[in-house]
């Protein structure tokens, strides 16, 4: 069994040649080692800052200012006691979710969850990709040149072979996201607002309607996604984490977890220096050129490339958590560490995914509209159901034994959190097969 | 005289070997296909074939309200 850390005097014979950084503290290891461990925990959680995500939480700033910042404090929590199980689960088993359903659920449920989530995939990275023919349209750049160049380079960044190049880029891409903090600022929000509105639910000024309550289900929707359990289990066994790096892998995805909703948060509170000055927009490419007029070119254009970055980043992580879920029911190579000559399949996946989704939004007339109500109840009738997965597997001592297993105040979290979701999926199914049960304001 | 001290004193320090996972051994993890599908109990099948027929229902709704919005069949 490898271990974390060799003293050089305890160094097992067994693996002399092991590539290792030598350090002289036992502080100076753990940072090392963490920084070597930090990855999937920050990219699974800020790529959950999508397309999508820009403009749900710009589109609730913009309709209720600072007042539902409350649900994205809750949320935090939430979000990362989900993610907390996956990581556990791929830090254990070695195996991605896929896997696990198709191994311990039998053949219909991991060949319905592949389903589901190959389709929930493949409309949210339409999407995405729509998001960047909006931007790259308004940065003067025509979508059928924007749209097929954003392709290639995803599917470049994924065929290098190197899980490392992959991880290193998307991570200085999520850094970019830094940028949204400093928009926020120059907004300048009121601060004792922002902190009563993050800490008190209030209700909006217009009273609770059918389109808060949507709104505050596809927030929840966007925040906790069901891609991204199998995103990071799957990252966790392709980065071939270990037992040891467990306590490593918590804390990567805390601050993960940490600095999306901040992130998130920062969004909205742009949508909400909208809401104050009037402004009308109904996708954040408008919203960008809107606040061209406070910033100058160079701020709508850091706003459009931002959206892009947004994108992008959605794309490369749900179409990966496509290919090593479909590589791991397949039976197939499925690691970003191998040549694409050794994974074909599994490459295959990824770029066909990417390819065609760019294609879709290159159709004259697509129905848009239509993908992305499908994408949000698609995602809101799977959630509940991939966390009860989820909750039987960590519940399940013969598969992860007493370390990894769930303690009783993880059992009582986590089904909370499920008579939630549940509830909330209701709601929106109910909301989408009929429509006149809620009137609107 | 300080470079003979520097000498002994790196001597005795203890050093650590951090190894990324990548470069590590792998490690023994558990065996999926000899543990083979999970054991549950009555109370867990009949919840999971509960759920079965619930996601199967919500599809159908779905799919029958795309098409509905798509056109394809009147409402």
């Amino acid at each position: 069994m490898a271990n974390l850390l060799y003293p050089g005097a305890q160094a097992p014979p067994a693996q002399p040649k092991l590539k290792s950084k030598q350090v002289s503290s036992k502080w100076a290891a753990h940072a090392l080692t963490f920084l070597m461990v930090f990855g999937p925990g920050l990219i699974v959680m800020e790529a959950d800052n999508d397309a999508g995500a820009v403009s749900t939480y710009v589109e609730a700033g913009a309709r209720y200012g600072t007042r539902l910042l409350w649900l994205l404090l809750l949320l935090l929590p939430i979000s990362y006691f989900v993610q907390e199980m996956v990581v556990r689960l791929g830090i254990a088993t070695g195996e991605g979710h896929a896997a696990m359903i198709y191994r311990r659920f039998g053949k219909w449920w991991g060949r319905f969850s592949l389903a589901d989530l190959l389709l929930v995939n493949f409309l949210t990275l339409v999407t995405e990709f729509a998001a960047i023919a909006l931007a790259v349209d308004q940065l003067g750049v025509p979508p059928v040149w924007g749209v097929p160049i954003a392709a290639v380079a995803l599917t470049a960044l994924a065929l290098t072979g190197s899980y490392r190049r992959w991880e290193r880029i998307v991570l200085f891409l999520c850094l970019l996201d830094l940028a949204w903090f400093a928009i926020a600022f120059r907004m300048a929000p009121p601060a004792g607002e922002v902190v009563r509105h993050a800490l008190l639910p209030l209700p909006p000024e217009s009273g609770l309607t059918a389109s808060w309550l949507f709104l505050v289900i596809a927030i929840v929707g966007t925040t906790i996604a069901p891609w991204q359990l199998f995103f990071q289990q799957s990252c966790v066994a392709d980065k071939r984490l270990r037992f040891a790096d467990l306590r490593w892998a918590r804390l990567d995805t805390f601050i993960g977890a940490v600095f999306t909703i901040l992130v998130a948060g920062c969004m909205m509170l742009v949508g909400a220096a909208g809401f104050e000055r009037h402004w009308n927009f109904t996708d954040p490419a408008q919203m960008a050129v809107q606040l061209g007029a406070l910033f100058g070119p160079i701020g709508k254009n850091a706003i459009l490339l931002l959206m892009i970055n947004a994108a992008v980043l959605g794309a490369t992580t749900i179409s990966l958590s496509s290919a090593w879920a479909y590589g791991e029911v397949r039976g197939w190579a499925h690691s970003l560490q191998k040549p694409v000559r050794e994974a074909p399949g599994f490459y295959a996946v990824y770029a066909l995914c990417v390819t065609a989704a760019a294609a879709v939004v290159l159709i004259p007339r697509a129905p848009l509209q239509l993908i992305i109500l499908s994408v949000q109840v698609l995602a809101g009738l799977m959630l509940p159901s991939a966390i009860i997965f989820l909750q039987l597997l960590l519940s399940d001592r013969e598969l992860l034994g007493d370390r990894f297993v769930n303690r009783s105040w993880n059992n009582i979290v986590n089904w909370t959190i499920v008579v939630l979701l549940f509830a909330l999926s209701l709601l929106l199914a109910a909301q989408v097969a009929a429509p006149r049960l809620f009137p609107n304001e | 005289m300080h470079v003979d001290f520097d000498c002994k004193e790196q001597e005795t320090r203890t050093t650590f070997h951090v190894v990324h996972p990548l470069d590590d051994a792998p490690e023994q993890k558990v065996d999926l296909e000899a543990l083979g599908p999970m054991r549950m109990t009555a109370i867990v099948r009949i919840c999971l074939l509960a759920l079965r027929g619930y996601l199967l229902l919500m599809f159908g709704l779905l799919g029958f309200r795309v098409l509905q919005l798509a056109g394809f069949i009147r409402g």
